[in-house]
């Protein structure tokens, strides 16, 4: 059977792009929303302990040859840390660098009844 | 230069005991380059009455910057006496090789041609008067890096006596080396299978980053800022990545400052990585799979325990090549440089093993 899931809010209350923090299961969390697709992770970054949610999204600069065209891929799925600048993938929470041993948590979500829920174990 | 490629002669590396990374030989004066330059120079350097490129801006404690016992019974320079070098460092230190960097400043030079005609005629005078002296010696190529192009074609040129087993750059250059005019360097480098060097001294910019200091003292130890601004340009500006099998080797710029820098740069990797695209690993990877540095002038902490956790902070090592410098009144002895805790395999891969790996001896 589904858990219930902890409400995050109303779909409607995250703006298409925002970054924002949310209280929830005792737990600060970082939700950015991207169409109809919801983000959240835990809203500390592993490093120094910014809060992510006063951070920027942006996209990845694809790995390129010296010289070569930099270009901006999968833009809207990175957040990046409002400190040191410290790059997470919103799908995973994985740090762009040494995305191993640097991670933030990240959480699934699903929308019902205009709802934004979180699946916590 | 002979123009029959002359033989490498060398005993079998395994039963090397000790290889010297730095090593300086002078022209006693222009005189000694004259035979090496085209009429037109000749004539320029009669009539300009030119001596040699700039003098010391800073004197430098001893005459020559060599020791005072460097001074060659002949009447010659330190550094300008093959036989007496042989004496006084190969014969009486058993060094079975070392390498010659010939701190010839043409690069202070502004007029390009000539100090291209320099270039040439420094390498042609190391062939012919020192490494025709004693199998022992090897040597590096000098270039004038403000002419990329024809450093390049010099290095392709002088290459072909495999007696020469490095490039030789200064590590105080008029722009740092990472920038892409001076590939053509690398470039060819790599073509001829050579590491470049980058060595103390140099001519193009300030010795610190906040201008020009006053005293010698501080150009001694301020030095090391100049190989940290060329090893994060090198780095950062994707040169490995170009050319991935390029060796450098950092000489006289010291090593205990690399932790510290590797920390910083990797740290600020982690969040600005997205400048520098081409890079594919953290930079600190990067120093450590191209880079050996030598240990002369040694640091040397009040607790030589603290030189074995620097070592360790590097975490290779294959990272060391010993070097004593001379004939530079900062020479270091063969037999007093290393701490006693520097022992073992480590010390052994310091005199021997690292530069045999590193240069292919």
């Amino acid at each position: 059977m589904a858990s219930r899931g902890v409400d995050l809010g109303a779909v409607e209350a995250f703006a298409d792009g925002d970054v924002q923090r949310v209280e929830a299961g005792g737990r600060g969390l970082v939700v950015v929303r991207r169409g109809d697709v919801f983000y959240v992770l835990r809203d500390i970054c592993p490093h120094q302990g910014a809060r992510l949610s006063d951070g920027q999204v942006t996209g990845q600069v694809a790995e390129c040859s010296l010289g070569g065209e930099a270009v901006l891929a999968r833009d809207g799925e990175i957040l990046v840390c409002p400190w040191h600048g410290w790059q997470f993938d919103l799908c995973t929470g994985r740090s762009l660098v040494d995305g191993e041993k640097n991670r933030v948590r990240s959480y699934p979500v699903r929308i019902a009844a205009g709802r934004v829920l979180l699946e916590l174990d | 230069m002979s123009q029959v490629e002359p033989a490498v002669e060398t005993q079998e590396a395994s039963t090397f005991s000790l290889i010297d990374c730095d090593v300086h030989n002078y022209p006693n004066s222009i005189e000694e380059l004259m035979p090496y330059l085209s009429a037109r120079w000749q004539a320029y350097v009669r009539q300009s009455g030119f001596s040699g490129p700039g003098g010391p801006t800073y004197p430098k404690g001893f005459a020559q910057a060599a020791r005072r016992d460097a001074w060659p019974p002949s009447g010659l320079k330190p550094g300008g006496d093959p036989d007496f070098a042989r004496e006084q460092l190969l014969d009486e230190w058993g060094i079975d090789l070392a390498i010659l960097n010939p701190l010839y400043g043409m690069t202070a030079l502004h007029n390009l041609d000539f100090a291209n005609a320099l270039m040439r005629a420094v390498n042609e005078w190391t062939a012919d008067t020192w490494l025709g002296s004693d199998t022992r010696w090897r040597g590096s190529i000098v270039v004038n890096a403000n002419d990329p192009k024809n450093a390049a074609a010099e290095i392709k040129r002088v290459s072909a006596d495999r007696r020469f087993v490095q490039v030789l750059l200064l590590v105080r250059s008029s722009a740092p080396y990472g920038k892409r005019q001076f590939r053509p360097i690398f470039a060819a480098a790599c073509e001829a299978g050579l590491p470049v060097g980058l060595h103390f001294g140099g001519s193009g910019n300030p010795i610190t980053a906040c201008g020009w200091p006053s005293y010698y003292i501080e150009d001694h130890t301020a030095m090391s800022q100049a190989f940290e601004a060329q090893l994060v340009s090198i780095v950062c500006e994707g040169v490995f990545c170009e050319f991935p099998e390029l060796r450098l080797a950092l000489i006289e710029g010291g090593f205990a400052w690399l932790p510290g820098l590797m920390w910083r740069l990797d740290k600020n990797y982690r969040g600005l990585h997205s400048e520098v695209p081409w890079l594919k690993k953290l930079p600190s990877e990067y120093i450590l799979e191209h880079c050996c540095a030598t240990t002369q002038p040694m640091e040397e902490p009040k607790n030589p325990q603290h030189l074995m956790q620097i070592i360790e902070m590097i975490g290779r090592d294959e990272f060391l090549l010993f070097a004593t410098d001379y004939p530079h009144w900062d020479f270091d002895s063969p037999d007093r440089a290393l701490p006693p805790v520097i022992a073992g395999d480590l010390r052994q891969k310091i005199v021997v093993d690292n530069a045999v790996a590193f240069y292919g001896f």
